[in-house]
C-alpha cells in the first residue's frame, strides 16, 4: 500500500490538531482545581462518592481532574508527582495502602498542596495531612446494638457469621471489631459460630459464606461490614433457603453496612434488618471545608471524623435522606 | 543508528517499502517514537518537558528497568517468567520483617538494611532457580511453571505479611538507612541510578563479552543446535531464570525503599509493562534478540506514555486501553520482522 505526501501530511496535522485540543479547553478552565485520586472503584460508595465530590466541586466553582491508580500505590504515587505539576490546588486521596502512601504526602507537602485522606487515613507520620474518616467501629457497634436489641425482643438464642472484609484494610478492622465489642457483651444471647474473611472479594465472600452456612445450617445472624456484599449474601441465602423477610418463619437477623443502594433496597423490602451508614454527603463537606480552612491559612485537625448513624426498618423513613444510598436507589428507580 | 536491512528476496521495491522496511528493521524506532510522542503531548501538556516532570519519569524508569533487564535473560532463550512480580512481592515483605523498627529480626541493628536486602535479593535468586528448574529439568512449559510460582508467592506474600502486622496490609517503619536508597544519592547521583546502571553495564557485557552472554542467544536462536554445538543448555536457561529472578529481587529493593514499606501487593499490576517494555524494547519473544539498550528505550517508551496519559487525566479505562495496543502493536512489529528475517 502507498501513501501519497498529501495524505501524510493532512494525518500529521490532524494528529497535531487533536493535540492541541484539551490544552486549548485547558486554557479556558479558571478557579481552583482538585485531583481526586481514587485507587479502585469496586464499590459503589467510592462511585457514588466520586460522583458527590464532582458536584460538590462544581457547586463551589471548581475544576476536577480524576485518576485512579487500580490499587497499585506505586503509581498512584507516581500520579501525585504528575497532578504537582498539573499545579492542581488541593488533592483528594484514596489509597492503597496506609503505610506505602506516605511518599505521597511528601511530595504533596513539598509542593504545598493539600492532601486530604478521604475515608482511609494513612499511617501515623509527622507531614502535613488532614484525613476524612468515618468513625466505623463506633457506627458498627451502634448497628450490632440495634441488632441485638430486635433479637432479644425477638426471643430466642442466636447463631451468628460475621462476615470480615479485608482484614488489610483499616476500615474492615475497625468494623469488626465494633461487632466484636458488642457481641462479646451479649454472649448469653448470641454465639458467633463462623467468621469469614472476605477480602473485599466476591467469590470469596461467596465460598466463605456458603461454607459457613453447611458448617452451621442454623445460622440465623448475619453480620456483613460492606454492602457491596448484599447481592451474594442474597444468592447464598436464597440458595440456602433461607431467604425470609421479617417476621416470617426462619428469617435471618441481618446487619449491613456502607449504606448503599442495596443496604436501602433490602431494609425496605424488610431483608435486612440495620444497616450502618457511613454519612458520605457529610464527609466531603468536611473535606472540603478542610480545603477552603487550609487556603485561608488555617491548619484544621488532622481527624476529621464522621460519626455516621445506623438506619433501621423502624427509621427507614426519617433517616432515609441521610442515606447517599438511597438517592443512588432513588435515581435508578424513577 | 539503524539495523542491517535484510537481503531482498528478488524484485525491486518501492521507496516506500523500503522505507518501511528501514524503519522497522532499526534498532531505534522505538526512541524515534518516544520523542514523537512526547513532542506530540506537548502541545497539550508543556509541563511533559519540565525538568521536575523529566526528572520524575527518569526515577520511575529505573526499578522498571532493573526488572525489565531480568525478564529480558528469560526471552532471550525463548521463555518466559510470569512470577517476577510475585518474587518483588514475597521478597520485599521478607526484607522488610527483618529491618522493621516495630519488631523486625533485627529492628534497630546497623546491619538490618544490609541483612534485609541479602534476604531480598537471595529470595529472588531462589525462586528463579525454582523456576528454572521446574522449566528446563521437569520440560514444564515455563508460562505453567511460572504462572504457578506467580499465584503461590503471591499468596504467601500476603500470608508472611499477615503473620507479621496487626494490620496486615504492609510492614512499614523501615530504617532511614534503607530508605536512602529510594530518595538518596550521592554527588546529586541517585542511589538507586547508580544500583540501575550497574546492573545495566554488567548484563551488557555479560551478553556481549562472555562465553555465557553468546550461549544465551545460541540458546534461543536454535535449542537443538546450541545443545549439538556443546553449549550447556540446561545450565543456561537455568541461569537465565536465576537471573531474572535476581534482577526482580532488585527491583524490589527500589521499590521498597521508594514505598517505605514492604508489601504483598508490590508490582503486582506492573507484569505486563515489564514485559511490554522488553518486546517494545526489540527483545524477541521467539528468543535469541535483545539488548540492555533495547530494553531501556522500551521502558522510556512505556513510562513517557504513562506519563503523558496521567499529565492529561484520562480515565484508568483509557490508560489500559491504549497502553494495551502499544503493546500489542510492538508485539506484531516483533513476529513481522521474525518472519521477514526467516524470509531472508
Amino acid at each position: 500500500m502507498t501513501i501519497t505526501r498529501r495524505e501524510f501530511s493532512a494525518s500529521v496535522l490532524a494528529a497535531a490538531a487533536a493535540g492541541t485540543m484539551p490544552g486549548a479547553a485547558r486554557a479556558a478552565e479558571g478557579g481552583k482545581t482538585i485531583a481526586l485520586m481514587f485507587d479502585a472503584f469496586d464499590s459503589d460508595f467510592w462511585i457514588t462518592g466520586n460522583t458527590i465530590l464532582k458536584a460538590k466541586a462544581k457547586e463551589n466553582g471548581w475544576t476536577t481532574l480524576e485518576t485512579i491508580s487500580n490499587r497499585d500505590q506505586n503509581k498512584q504515587n507516581d500520579q501525585v508527582k504528575a497532578m504537582v505539576e498539573r499545579k492542581v490546588d488541593g488533592i483528594i486521596f484514596i489509597p492503597t495502602d496506609n503505610n506505602a502512601a506516605i511518599p505521597a504526602i511528601r511530595t504533596a507537602n513539598a509542593a504545598n498542596i493539600p492532601i486530604i485522606f478521604f475515608n482511609r487515613p494513612p499511617a501515623p507520620n509527622d507531614n502535613k495531612y488532614v484525613a476524612i474518616q468515618a468513625d466505623n467501629r463506633k457506627i458498627m457497634q451502634t448497628t450490632v446494638t440495634i441488632l441485638v436489641d430486635l433479637a432479644r425482643k425477638q426471643g430466642g438464642k442466636y447463631k451468628a457469621c460475621l462476615l470480615m472484609g479485608d482484614l488489610g484494610d483499616n476500615n474492615a478492622v475497625q468494623r469488626r471489631d465494633g461487632a466484636l465489642d458488642i457481641l462479646d457483651k451479649n454472649k448469653d444471647l448470641v454465639e458467633i459460630v463462623s467468621r469469614v474473611a472476605t477480602e473485599w472479594n466476591a467469590d470469596k465472600t461467596f465460598a466463605g459464606l456458603t461454607n459457613a452456612i453447611q458448617a452451621n445450617p442454623d445460622i440465623n445472624m448475619l453480620i456483613s461490614p460492606s454492602d457491596s456484599e448484599d447481592t451474594i449474601i442474597e444468592q447464598v441465602l436464597k440458595t440456602a433457603g433461607k431467604w425470609h423477610k421479617t417476621g416470617e418463619d426462619g428469617h435471618v437477623m441481618f446487619a449491613g453496612f456502607d449504606g448503599d443502594q442495596n443496604g436501602y433496597r433490602l431494609l425496605s423490602t424488610k431483608y435486612m434488618d440495620v444497616n450502618g451508614v457511613q454519612n458520605l454527603f457529610y464527609e466531603v463537606d468536611l473535606a472540603y471545608g478542610a480545603f477552603k480552612d487550609i487556603w485561608a491559612g488555617k491548619q484544621p485537625d488532622k481527624m476529621l471524623i464522621d460519626p455516621g448513624f445506623a438506619i433501621s426498618q423502624a427509621t427507614l423513613e426519617s433517616k432515609r435522606d441521610d442515606m447517599w444510598g438511597y438517592h443512588v436507589w432513588k435515581e435508578k428507580n424513577k | 543508528m539503524g539495523g542491517v536491512l535484510p537481503a531482498s528476496s528478488g524484485g525491486a521495491l518501492s521507496r516506500p517499502m523500503r522505507l518501511v522496511r528501514l524503519v522497522l528493521f532499526s534498532d531505534y524506532l522505538v526512541l524515534a517514537l518516544t520523542v514523537l510522542y512526547v513532542a506530540a503531548l506537548w502541545f497539550a501538556v508543556p509541563e511533559i518537558i519540565s525538568p521536575t516532570n523529566l526528572n520524575d519519569i527518569f526515577l520511575q524508569v529505573l526499578p522498571l528497568f532493573v526488572a525489565a533487564m531480568g525478564l529480558m535473560m528469560v526471552l532471550l532463550v525463548a521463555q518466559i517468567d510470569l512470577s517476577a512480580t510475585s518474587i518483588m512481592a514475597m521478597s520485599c515483605v521478607v526484607g522488610a520483617s527483618i529491618m522493621t523498627s516495630q519488631g523486625g529480626y533485627l529492628a534497630g541493628h546497623a546491619l538490618a538494611p544490609v541483612a534485609a536486602v541479602l534476604a531480598i535479593v537471595a529470595i529472588g535468586l531462589l525462586i528463579g532457580v525454582l523456576n528454572g528448574v521446574c522449566t528446563i529439568v521437569f520440560d514444564i512449559p515455563s508460562f505453567l511453571v511460572t504462572l504457578v510460582t506467580m499465584m503461590f508467592f503471591s499468596g504467601a506474600a500476603i500470608w508472611y505479611t499477615a503473620a507479621h502486622t496487626n494490620s496486615g496490609s504492609s510492614i512499614g517503619a523501615l530504617p532511614s538507612s534503607f530508605l536512602a536508597i529510594g530518595y538518596g544519592g550521592i554527588a546529586g547521583i541517585p542511589y538507586a541510578a547508580l544500583i540501575t546502571v550497574g546492573l545495566a553495564i554488567i548484563v551488557h557485557l555479560m551478553l556481549t563479552r562472555t562465553v555465557f552472554g553468546r550461549w544465551v542467544r545460541a540458546v534461543g536462536l536454535n535449542p537443538s543446535a546450541a545443545a549439538i554445538s556443546g553449549v550447556p543448555v540446561k545450565r543456561v536457561v537455568i541461569g537465565c531464570f536465576a537471573l531474572s529472578g535476581l534482577f526482580a529481587a532488585f527491583a524490589a529493593v527500589i521499590y521498597t525503599a521508594r514505598l517505605e514499606a514492604g508489601t504483598p501487593i508490590l508490582g503486582q499490576r506492573i507484569l505486563l509493562d515489564v514485559i511490554g517494555a522488553a518486546v517494545i524494547g526489540g527483545v524477541s519473544l521467539f528468543g535469541g534478540k535483545g539488548s540492555v539498550i533495547g530494553v531501556l528505550i522500551g521502558v522510556l517508551f512505556l513510562s513517557a506514555v504513562d506519563n503523558g496519559l496521567q499529565l492529561l487525566g484520562l480515565s484508568l479505562s483509557s490508560v489500559y486501553a491504549i497502553k494495551g495496543g502499544v503493546i500489542l502493536l510492538a508485539a506484531v512489529v516483533d513476529a513481522i520482522r521474525h518472519h521477514l528475517l526467516a524470509r531472508g
